[in-house]
């Protein structure tokens, strides 16, 4: 039995409810009968607004089907997934195209930018596909927060690892939406630019107020979330609230002790 | 050995990304195959009749030949004698004469020619033992009067004719009319002449007009006795071969299939060069398909580099790839090819021409080329990317991926490509300015060859330029779609390039034929109003018979009736020179009929008693002058002093170089019996009875349907539809070219959408909806379409442009743009862009956007 539904701490801005995404009983399965392998088993699980939430777990836990679910990005066997008032679960691919479009961003692992357009392109590449104009102001003051100013007519090929990811977490911010999802973002990076990135979420968490989830095995990067959820076979095992890197490691390594025993 | 295994399961695993170039390989062979099999088809279905219809030994007069006949219409003969003669010959077992004509309409009763629509000739003849070996009688009897007459089955089907029908046959020597009394069938097949058969007698008194005459004598050879060995007899007998043609079964077979062969061979060289346009196009599909998978490979390669494969071997490991997509390619195309003759076959019987599928014809040549044509072709067009999969450094291997590097055009290619553009324009600069059309159209094609290749050769640097003004004009209302779509076309030149290049060829040829199409009807249109003065022209496949002539002249509302005769002279000029072009006799209103200009003296006047009139060229090259005296000796007449009364000048496209003369002075030269039916006949209306006239002259040629009887609005319309349809068929047999270059836009998409997968999955994640997807790509598309077609049209129009320059000299003069072809080309090629993205795009539309964005 494990206590996943967290009562969020503090609430978020205007009207909005204090909950930007939950998951009520999602499970995903793959294959039938004797093959059947549950990667999602009945989880429970509310994202707060305006915080950064990282999903730990070993390699087949679930960490990232459970954020492709909350994405709407993959479908889920049952259950439900709500993002704000909405429920995504059953939504037609059009509808969730939408969604993902215009309520969320995205920062995945790697190649997080099309070679033909350059980053300033990239950057408001959401809002273009939307035909939506980006709010200019709001604009520079992404770009000068994550130091990109002077690389904006660079192509994705003319700029280094760190500097890309630095333009996804742009693109992600740019249009302002209620929720942006982190595929390791900063796997591809060295501890430097890894760094810098995590730094510019925090950032974007503490003063824009953005909504983050960030699925990561580095017990580094988990540190600059407010929130751990610690997935093992599909089901969300523990968590852990304002952690540091050492609390993180030291609990993975607890899961793997156990894991071994069990 | 590893490295045959490793192009064998690399085949195998991307057989879905070589697909289509297996089409085009497919295509191209099969159109080859196909045509060596439909040609040789028919010279065998040929072959097969003449067998037939050749007896042991054939004695012809001396002048004959197959498919001519004489100045005055009626065959050349000999005297029945000579059959007397002949039979008394060593080795006859038989002997027989036959009468046959070519000359010859058929109609039913109600005025309908029963002759083929195909070209092919209408015999009248009598029925001898030897047509027993060609054909049987499966209902009624032979003819055995002068009022009877036989007709193949075939010619009775497609017309529904019955057993005492009657049945109108039209001869120089005059109309007769005979009923059915039998129906005989071909035992072999006959391609469509229709053939009717009357008894001896009637035969030769309605198609020569005399007693006692024959066309051939037909002689069958006595058991043991060769046919060479009968022919000397017989020549012998005859006094040698001086005064008669005598051959043997197989010379005869021979003489007649030569005609045939010659025929066929022009069908068979011009269908095989559309298929080599086919190739061409598809090497560039292969060419792509193979960079591509290249690119798509290069990880892999560095691996196989750094673990020790030498660039020998990574460079022959693909050319082995091609060699296995050439074989299979070919080896289906090999099937298709005689599907596709049987095809061709169905459509020639469909339209009158009746092929036979018993005499298909695959020779061992057949696959044998067609699968070294598909193979060679193949593996040559793989080689430039092979080359480039041995350039593959180890490191590369250890390089992220991501997509391939885009290809950048060089500098190098740049150059080459403008020194062979500059060098082919100039060409065709020299082209359009030569004095000589035979001197200028060597230049032409050069000139049409190096743009050509240096337009393919520089596609990838226009690219750029040409696809942003595309996308200008056309994307930027698609939005950031559009823009997408115009970067992906873009990011690869070379790959844009050939996409584009392969497309252009096509439609540059169709650009180049539609200018000259019209040019031409637009100059012979500005030449008939300018010189054409009879309000109507009267012509047709057989030359106008005096029955007919007579009819014509009857007509009421007709100010006058122009006759027209081609008659065969030799003529010397006061410089010694002998030249036997022929002179044209006509009646004096021809200078009304058509209005030509003179640089010296009066057209009338040529008319005038033994006079005549030469070409302005004629005279220059001769010195001939006004007043002076040419000697014309008539073929088969007398030698007449004709003075030359006028000089026509030889700037036109109608009657250029002609000589003319009167009818009245012709007669005094050339006997009666020689005088031949008219080529062409014109007449005038009195004034203001045009239309009625008209209605007069179509009622009083009825029972004449060979001929047309056309005022020069018909005649202009009949000339457009005419090369209309000329071009149409062009146009079909380019289609297949242009097909395959369709097939290189699906190709390039298909291939460009697995190879930016995982780009293709990023904006879906970030919100790019199916239907953006799907337009992107569609975009993408259209714009390298139009891209080609801009080329292809540019290039087209300047190659035909020029040609109407460098024929202006044989009478072309006017230059038209087809504008509605052009545009509706451009635009056809929009939506061509279109369907070629439907598969490419729906595909990427269902990729699924996890395990696109896992793709590595």
């Amino acid at each position: 039995m494990t206590s996943a539904v967290t009562i969020p701490r503090h609430g978020g801005t205007g009207g909005r409810t204090a909950v930007a995404a939950r998951a009520r009983q999602v499970v995903k399965a793959y294959g039938s009968g004797e093959t059947r392998v549950v990667a999602l088993d009945h989880i429970d699980v509310d994202i707060a607004r305006g915080q950064f939430t990282a999903i730990m777990g070993p390699s087949g836990s679930g960490k990232s089907t459970l954020m492709h679910c909350l994405a709407g990005l993959d479908t889920v066997t049952s259950g439900q997934i709500h993002l704000d008032e909405t429920e995504i679960t059953g939504l037609k691919d059009k509808k969730l195209t939408q969604l993902r479009r215009d309520r969320i961003g995205f920062i995945f692992q790697a190649f997080n930018l099309l070679p033909t357009l350059n980053a300033l392109e990239n950057i408001t590449l959401p809002m273009d596909i939307a035909g939506r104009k980006p709010d200019k102001g709001w604009l520079d003051q992404v770009v000068e927060t994550v130091g990109l100013a002077g690389r904006l007519k660079h192509r994705p090929n003319q700029l280094s690892g760190g500097q890309q990811q630095r333009v996804a977490v742009a693109r992600a911010l740019a249009a302002r939406p209620e929720i942006i999802f982190g595929d390791e973002p900063t796997g591809n990076l060295d501890s430097r630019a890894g760094a810098e990135v995590l730094g510019f979420l925090r950032r974007s968490v503490d003063e824009l107020g953005q909504t983050i989830v960030m699925v990561t095995h580095d017990p580094v990067a988990a540190s600059y979330a407010d929130r751990v959820l610690y997935l093992a076979d599909g089901r969300i095992v523990d968590e852990m609230y304002q952690p540091t890197a050492d609390q993180v490691l030291d609990r993975m390594k607890d899961f793997d002790a156990r894991g071994r025993t069990s | 050995m590893t490295v045959l295994k490793t192009s064998m399961r690399n085949f195998f695993a991307h057989k879905g990304r070589m697909a289509l170039s297996a089409v085009a390989v497919l295509l191209s062979v099969a159109f080859v195959c196909g045509t060596l099999v439909f040609t040789d088809t028919m010279n065998t279905t040929f072959d097969k009749l003449f067998a037939v219809t050749s007896s042991d030994v054939t004695v012809l007069p001396k002048a004959a030949k197959s498919d001519d006949t004489p100045q005055n219409g009626k065959p050349e003969s000999v005297s029945a004698s000579v059959l007397e003669r002949a039979k008394k010959a060593d080795g006859v077992k038989f002997a027989e004469g036959a009468v046959s004509s070519m000359n010859v309409t058929v109609v039913n009763s109600h005025n309908k020619n029963m002759g083929s629509t195909t070209g092919a000739p209408t015999i009248a003849g009598n029925w001898t033992r030897n047509d027993l070996r060609s054909m049987e009688i499966t209902q009624g009897h032979a003819p055995r009067g002068p009022t009877e007459v036989m007709v193949d089955a075939d010619t009775a089907d497609k017309h529904h004719l019955k057993m005492g029908d009657e049945l109108r046959t039209i001869a120089v020597t005059g109309d007769f009319k005979a009923k059915i009394v039998g129906i005989a069938t071909f035992k072999v097949t006959n391609p469509g002449a229709a053939v009717v058969y009357f008894d001896t007698a009637t035969a030769q008194r309605e198609l020569l007009g005399a007693t006692g005459r024959f066309t051939q004598i037909n002689l069958s050879a006595a058991s043991g006795v060769s046919d060479t060995r009968l022919k000397q007899n017989v020549s012998s007998v005859l006094g040698g071969s001086g005064s008669f043609k005598i051959q043997t079964e197989k010379e005869n077979s021979d003489e007649n299939r030569k005609g045939v062969g010659e025929f066929m061979n022009v069908i068979k060289y011009a269908m095989l060069g559309f298929a080599g346009i086919a190739f061409l196009v598809g090497i560039f599909l292969i060419i792509n398909t193979f960079s591509m998978l290249v690119a798509q490979r290069t990880r892999e390669i560095g691996l196989m580099r750094a673990i020790g494969s030498s660039r020998k071997q990574v460079n022959r490991s693909v050319l082995v790839e091609a060699l296995l997509l050439g074989f299979f390619g070919s080896i289906l195309g090999v099937g298709a090819g005689v599907g596709l003759a049987v095809g061709l076959m169905k459509i020639m019987s469909s339209m009158g021409m009746d092929l036979s599928t018993r005499d298909l014809t695959v020779k061992a040549t057949t696959p044998v080329v067609g699968l070294l044509l598909g193979v060679v072709v193949t593996v040559l067009a793989a080689y430039l990317p092979a080359r480039r999969a041995g350039k593959v450094s180890p490191m590369a291997a250890l390089r992220d991926a991501g997509t391939p590097a885009d290809g950048k055009a060089g500098l190098v290619r740049g150059l080459i490509g403008l020194v062979l553009t500059g060098a082919g324009a100039f060409a065709l600069y020299t082209a359009a300015t030569a004095d000589k059309a035979s001197d200028g159209s060597l230049v032409l094609g050069a000139g049409v060859v190096l743009t050509l290749i240096g337009f393919v050769i520089i596609g990838p640097l226009l690219a750029g330029g040409v696809v942003r003004v595309i996308s200008a004009v056309l994307l930027r209302m698609f939005g950031p779609v559009g823009r997408l779509a115009e970067r992906n076309a873009l990011r690869n030149p070379r790959r844009t390039g050939a996409t584009g290049a392969a497309l252009m060829i096509g439609l540059a040829l169709v650009a180049c034929l539609s200018v000259v199409g019209s040019s031409m009807v637009a100059s012979a249109t500005d030449e008939l109003d300018k010189s054409v003065g009879a309000d109507f022209i009267v012509q047709g496949n057989q030359r106008i018979v005096p029955q007919a002539e007579k009819a014509m002249e009857a007509t009421p509302g007709l100010e006058h009736v122009t006759r027209y005769k081609d008659l065969e002279a030799k003529m010397t000029s006061p410089d010694g020179k002998v030249d036997d072009s022929g002179i044209t006799a006509a009646d004096p209103s021809y200078a009304q009929d058509l209005r030509r200009k003179t640089t010296a003296g009066e057209l009338s006047a040529a008319y005038g008693k033994d006079a005549m009139s030469v070409g302005s060229d004629y005279a220059k090259k001769h010195g001939v002058k006004l007043g002076d005296t040419l000697t014309v000796a008539f073929k088969g007449g007398a030698t007449a002093k004709l003075k030359v009364a006028a000089i026509t000048d030889d700037d036109v496209a109608i009657d250029q170089g002609a000589r003319y003369t009167s009818i009245e002075t012709m007669k005094k030269y050339l006997p009666a019996n020689r005088i031949p039916p008219n080529e062409i006949m014109f007449a005038k209306a009195k004034d203001g009875q045009e239309k009625q006239a008209y209605a007069a002259l179509k009622k009083s040629m009825e029972p004449y349907p060979q001929y047309q009887v056309r005022d020069q609005t018909d005649y202009k319309q009949e000339l457009k539809d005419q090369i209309g349809q000329l071009l149409n068929m062009v146009y079909g047999l380019l289609a297949l070219a242009i097909v395959v270059a369709i097939l290189g836009v699906v190709n390039t998409l298909a291939l460009s959408v697995v190879e930016r997968t995982r780009e293709i999955g990023l904006m879906r994640a970030i919100g790019l909806s199916r239907r953006q997807l799907r337009r992107m790509i569609r975009l993408e598309s259209v714009v390298i379409a139009l891209f080609g077609a801009l080329l292809g049209l540019g290039l087209g129009m300047s190659w035909g442009a020029t040609a109407q320059k460098l024929l202006a000299l044989e009478g072309l003069k006017v230059l038209d743009i087809p504008w509605p072809t052009i545009i509706g080309v451009f635009i056809g090629s929009a939506f061509v862009g279109l369907f070629a993205a439907l598969v490419p795009a729906f595909r990427a539309g269902r990729m699924n956007v996890l395990n696109a964005i896992a793709t590595d």
